[in-house]
């Protein structure tokens, strides 16, 4: 009879124990947003990076996922960081917590732009068939849209 | 021991267990009984097994228990393992569901409170709170493209753009509707006096019939109050009655949002 009780008892706090990872390492990535970034202005750009900056900090990190979509005039800000020391340093800081910079395949192949030498640390993964589609996708999947 | 009292009794070492154990009968009980009240050493000798027995008892609760105990153990642990992980699993399957449901609604409130910069034209955020969807309802994609500016340039470049997502949905074999809703100096690009675009947007309506080109109708009316015109659309364009609010209520219904 006590066996039954303690064995119920233990039963139960696996259950809650369960529920409280899986919730928990839900909770790790509740937050999920996608900066659309098309324009070529260096300061819209400058904007974006901030801004997912500053979303990062005011929500943690670790519970994030952060997207940005370039695409269009956008991409041109990974151009532009081939040989800008500040924005180099403000990419790695975002990509460090966890910040995935997608670029748009289209624009690359209608501007002939070789990801490996013309732009700023983007590899395979990087790219996307459709910076446009993969920003419907993304919202499809529960992300927020922002367009600074 | 047993022997040396056997000699000295005539009830046997064997009988005298028995009667020690409780295993005599009743009609032997008595007659043990009886023996033993008579006789002194009888008497103790029970007395020396008794203690022996209650001895062997003793040592018996305190050893036999535990390696039963141990063997149940083992089992208990077994059957706790399974039905642990079982519920373990469980757990994590409804930790799983119950986030997943409420999930959409904490991330939104989080990222409005973060997209909160300055007000000026420049740092204004576009923030769209996204629904929860259910997954297996619709495998179609329905994205609003939002228009606000006539720039002749981005408006090439954002015709190029939505061209170039209705080729990927079409590409993919999948299901998907497009809507552009204008307003404000975006609605020029469907107005038949100012389109600098209207071959294009022609173009593009016949070649896909699951785009809308829509105008909104608070621009139209303030339009006409601002300089007395009553503006003429584009063939096949919608009106709807505003642009802010088919924004709202497309995203409530699932629609993905962009600004090209």
């Amino acid at each position: 009879m006590n066996n039954l009780k303690s064995f119920t008892i233990a039963l139960m706090a696996f259950l809650t124990l369960g529920f409280g990872a899986s919730l928990a390492q839900a909770a790790d990535k509740q937050h999920k947003a996608v900066y659309h970034l098309n324009s070529k202005d260096i300061e819209t750009q400058q904007d974006v990076l901030r801004n997912a900056q500053n979303h990062l900090d005011a929500i943690g990190a670790d519970k994030m996922d952060l997207r940005i979509v370039m695409h269009a005039g956008g991409v041109s800000v990974l151009r532009t960081a081939k040989t800008d020391v500040d924005l180099q340093s403000k990419i790695e800081s975002l990509k460090l917590k966890g910040v995935r910079f997608e670029v748009c395949k289209k624009t690359l192949d209608r501007g002939k732009i070789d990801f490996k030498k013309d732009l700023y640390d983007v590899s395979e993964k990087d790219i996307v068939p459709s910076g446009v589609a993969e920003i419907a996708l993304l919202q499809e999947k529960g992300f927020s849209y922002v367009k600074p | 021991m047993d022997k040396q009292m056997s000699n000295e009794n005539r009830l046997s070492s064997e009988f005298l267990n028995a009667f020690v154990d409780n295993q005599l009968a009743a009609e032997e009980k008595s007659r043990a009984y009886m023996e033993i009240s008579q006789s002194e050493a009888l008497n103790r000798e029970v007395c020396e097994l008794r203690k022996l027995h209650d001895l062997v008892q003793l040592a018996y609760t305190d050893i036999e228990p535990p390696s039963s105990r141990e063997r149940n153990a083992w089992r208990l642990r077994l059957r706790l393992g399974i039905a642990a992980s079982v519920m373990l699993a469980l757990g994590i399957a409804l930790g799983v569901a119950f986030s997943t449901k409420f999930q959409p609604l904490t991330s939104d409130h989080a990222a409005v409170d973060a997209s909160h910069g300055g007000y000026d034209e420049k740092a204004l955020s576009v923030y769209t709170p996204v629904p929860a969807r259910t997954p297996a309802a619709t495998p179609e994609s329905k994205v609003l493209v939002h228009i606000t500016y006539d720039d002749a340039s981005r408006i090439d470049q954002a015709l190029q753009d939505i061209e170039g997502l209705l080729h990927y949905y079409r590409d993919r074999k999948q299901s998907a509707r497009v809507e552009i809703v204008t307003n404000g100096r975006g609605l020029n690009l469907l107005r038949l006096d100012t389109s600098r675009h209207a071959r294009k947007v022609a173009a593009l309506q016949k070649e896909f019939d699951n785009l809308t080109f829509a105008a909104c109708q608070n621009t139209l009316d303030r339009i006409k109050r601002e300089q007395n015109t009553t503006v003429q659309l584009l063939p096949g364009v919608i009106v709807i009655d505003s642009g802010m609010a088919e924004i709202m209520r497309r995203q409530d219904q699932g629609w993905s949002y962009l600004q090209v």
